[in-house]
């Protein structure tokens, strides 16, 4: 009975002029967004192929030099894109995408596109995800307020009844049957997108785009099923439609932006001063690589004196300049790893206080999830940032080894090393996070929409218990 | 067929219907004579089973719809004032899809004959319904009933509105209904059409029944005066 229900509405969509050119009109929007998200992807890869061979191949092409030297020479990391960042920006737009790595410090990323163009920091790039979060779910909200009501107000809700239709039929068939026009559009973004990427497909994609296109499904199912919940439960579809789209409004634009704020409050990351006087302060406490007088450089230099049983350092058979570089690159390292784990302790805090807002706003966990599968949230960016700060404390040990052990005695900083020793230092190779990691650190915001997802059946069905007929 | 008895029903403190006994027998059509608020479509919802009775028994063939509701609506074809059928779908696609949530499905030349049979014209059964009138809208109404094999009948005001030729087309189908021992009851403020279809008439007055006559007691004009009288007093 409920198949029937659902194949009249899809007669009515396929049928009504105004709703088969909006819905053509609007894949036509969706299909050039995918082909823009695709263009921008492409050519964002193709930038970063052609930047990250450019920067290897000057590294290559360093004839001599002084490894330290070449450690202050430093060199460049940047952040790969995904084939599936074109349906979702997440936060790649405001993160940059460029990172110097050197000695000593840990720099920050540049170049975000926000910063280098107006429409993106203004308005985000037109992304699928963009139409499939906001724009989508208005369509079904306008689909579905009437779905009930024009029943009632016409009387066929009594000769459906007269005919056995059981209210809970007519309840679900419709909100299935709208939530089936959301999927529909979102399978022609996962479709379009596929085969557009067709050779470029790989088992962890699909498993990606399947958990993309469930939490859309289940959000989709949750928009329709609430619309018709209050268009039942009013009896008014204009208070209907009101009420939706005040939660619609209250979800996409005052909640997410007072939560956040909110979670801030309560958990709040040292300022950017704050946390550079204390990396400065505890840096202090530590050796200075670059001079040989300071206290705690001489304490361990005479802790590699007896080491390596001799009186002065000239008698040492490696360059101790090395040596000193590499311990105040590790303690630097410590330094730096003492605050960031407290950051990130707090950003923990923060990320899993707003993931527990999805209770009251499912849209949250959308967005979340969304970013998530596409690899454009946080998870993969501090990921990311991770893997660049272990590449930098090799490269630069690397780089210190062969100082010390190269073959230079100490305070022959004139000495070079050779071409090929430059070519033989690994180039960065990204390792994306692993589906079962990124899971795993959503499962509270899947786990939210699927409770949203019963919260719904459940509105729905005391709802079809409490059909008004008359 | 359908048998109440002494059926009270009130709204907020007020009698729509009160210690109401009726009955209609099988092959028979009662006409339901009232002011509007007399009660009637109050009547009709409490046999459907929209409404329930606060006291008294509703009995569809002998089963109280109270407790068995759904099995009486199954020998129910109800057809209201509006028949509003879905517009982007044919004559035909609607009595298809409405015999299917009954779970009846028929083949194309069945529905063709229902339709025909309920005087729906040939060359409108595959045109949408958008376009019909009103008239053809009662007909596919019936035509649903119909295909449904309802053994009852009921129709809230079926011919309000309806042009002349449409309402006698109406009344001649609801003869053969009943010629077929279909039970029909039927609501109306036109005393002249239901004088014409209906074997019984009922006035009823305040949610009371406070007149019942066959129809062969009275001409048109001396049911319009009885109305008329118990109307103002």
């Amino acid at each position: 009975m409920m198949f029937q229900i659902i194949k009249n509405e899809w007669r009515f969509l396929i049928r009504s002029k105004v709703i088969l050119g909006a819905s053509l009109g609007f894949i036509a929007l969706l299909i050039v967004s995918i082909l823009l998200g695709n263009f921008q992807a492409k050519k964002q890869e193709a930038n970063y192929k052609e930047a990250k061979d450019f920067v290897r191949q000057q590294w290559n092409d360093i004839k001599e030099m002084n490894p330290h030297g070449a450690a202050h020479y430093g060199t460049y990391v940047f952040k790969p894109s995904n084939l599936l960042n074109s349906l979702d920006e997440g936060v790649n737009g405001v993160t940059g995408n460029i990172i110097r790595v050197e000695g000593h410090v840990q720099n920050e990323m540049v170049h975000s596109e926000a910063s280098q163009m107006q429409v993106v920091s203004k308005f985000g790039k037109l992304k699928s995800s963009l139409l499939l979060k906001y724009i989508v779910p208005l369509l079904l909200i306008f689909l579905a307020f009437h779905a009930v009501s024009v029943e009632k107000q016409s009387g066929r809700l009594k000769i459906l009844l007269m005919q056995g239709s059981k209210p809970s039929s007519i309840i679900f068939g419709k909100a299935l049957s709208i939530t089936l026009y959301g999927i529909g559009l979102l399978t022609v973004v996962v479709i379009t997108q596929s085969l557009l990427n067709f050779q470029n497909l790989d088992s962890e994609i699909i498993k990606r785009s399947a958990l993309f296109f469930i939490s859309y499904s289940i959000f989709y199912f949750v928009i329709c099923g609430l619309t018709i919940f209050f268009a039942s439960r009013w009896q008014n579809s204009t208070l209907a439609l009101t009420s939706m789209l005040s939660i619609w409004i209250l979800w996409t634009i005052f909640l997410p932006n007072i939560l956040l704020s909110s979670v801030e409050d309560w958990h709040p990351l040292p300022s950017r001063e704050q946390f550079k006087s204390a990396m400065k302060e505890d840096r202090s406490k530590g050796m200075d690589g670059h001079n040989s007088r300071d206290e705690r450089s001489k304490a361990f230099e005479q802790e590699i004196l007896q080491k390596y049983n001799v009186d002065t350092i000239a008698d040492l058979p490696i360059n101790f300049d090395g040596l000193r570089m590499q311990a105040d690159e590790d303690f630097g390292n410590k330094v730096w790893d003492k605050h960031f784990k407290e950051i990130r302790k707090v950003l923990t805090t923060q990320k899993r206080s707003l993931q527990l807002c999805g209770i009251v706003n499912p849209y949250l966990s959308l967005q979340n999830v969304s970013m998530g599968f596409t690899l454009s949230d946080n998870l993969h960016h501090h990921d990311f940032l991770a893997q660049v700060e272990t590449y930098r404390r090799r490269f630069i040990k690397i780089l210190n080894d062969e100082q010390t052990f190269g073959g230079s005695k100490t305070g022959q900083w004139d000495w070079k090393a050779s071409s090929d020793f430059y070519k033989s230092v690994p180039d960065f190779e990204y390792q994306p996070t692993a589906l079962s990691s990124v899971f795993r650190n959503y499962l509270l915001d899947l786990g939210l929409l699927v409770f949203w997802l019963f919260f719904t059946v459940f509105l729905l069905s005391r709802a079809s218990k409490k059909m008004p007929i008359l | 067929m359908i048998r109440l008895q002494n059926v009270c029903k009130s709204f907020k403190g007020n009698y729509a219907v009160q210690n109401l006994d009726l009955e209609v027998q099988k092959g028979e059509i009662l006409g339901l004579l009232g002011a509007n608020g007399a009660g009637k479509s109050t009547t009709i919802n409490m046999i459907l089973g929209f409404l329930k009775a606060d006291s008294g028994t509703v009995e569809v063939d002998s089963i109280d719809v109270a407790r068995n509701t759904q099995e009486v609506r199954k020998l129910i074809g109800y057809i209201p004032e509006n028949v509003n059928l879905y517009p982007y779908l044919t004559g035909m696609e609607n009595l298809d899809y409405f015999c299917r949530l009954a779970g009846l499905k028929y083949a194309k030349n069945e529905l063709e004959s229902y339709l025909t049979n309920c005087g729906l014209q040939l060359d409108a059964h595959d045109r949408k319904v958008g376009g019909y009138s009103k008239g053809m809208r009662q007909k596919v109404g019936i035509a649903i009933a119909y295909a449904k094999k309802a053994k009852v009948y009921l129709l809230d005001e079926p011919a309000s509105g309806l042009d002349p030729l449409a309402s006698n087309e109406l009344s001649n189908l609801l003869k053969k209904l009943a010629e077929r021992e279909a039970t029909i009851l039927m609501a109306s403020h036109d005393i002249f059409r239901v004088r014409e279809v209906c074997n019984r008439i009922g006035i009823l007055k305040r949610g009371k029944l406070v007149k019942q006559l066959h129809s062969s007691e009275v001409s048109a004009r001396e049911l319009e005066q009885l109305y008329l009288e118990y109307m103002q007093n």
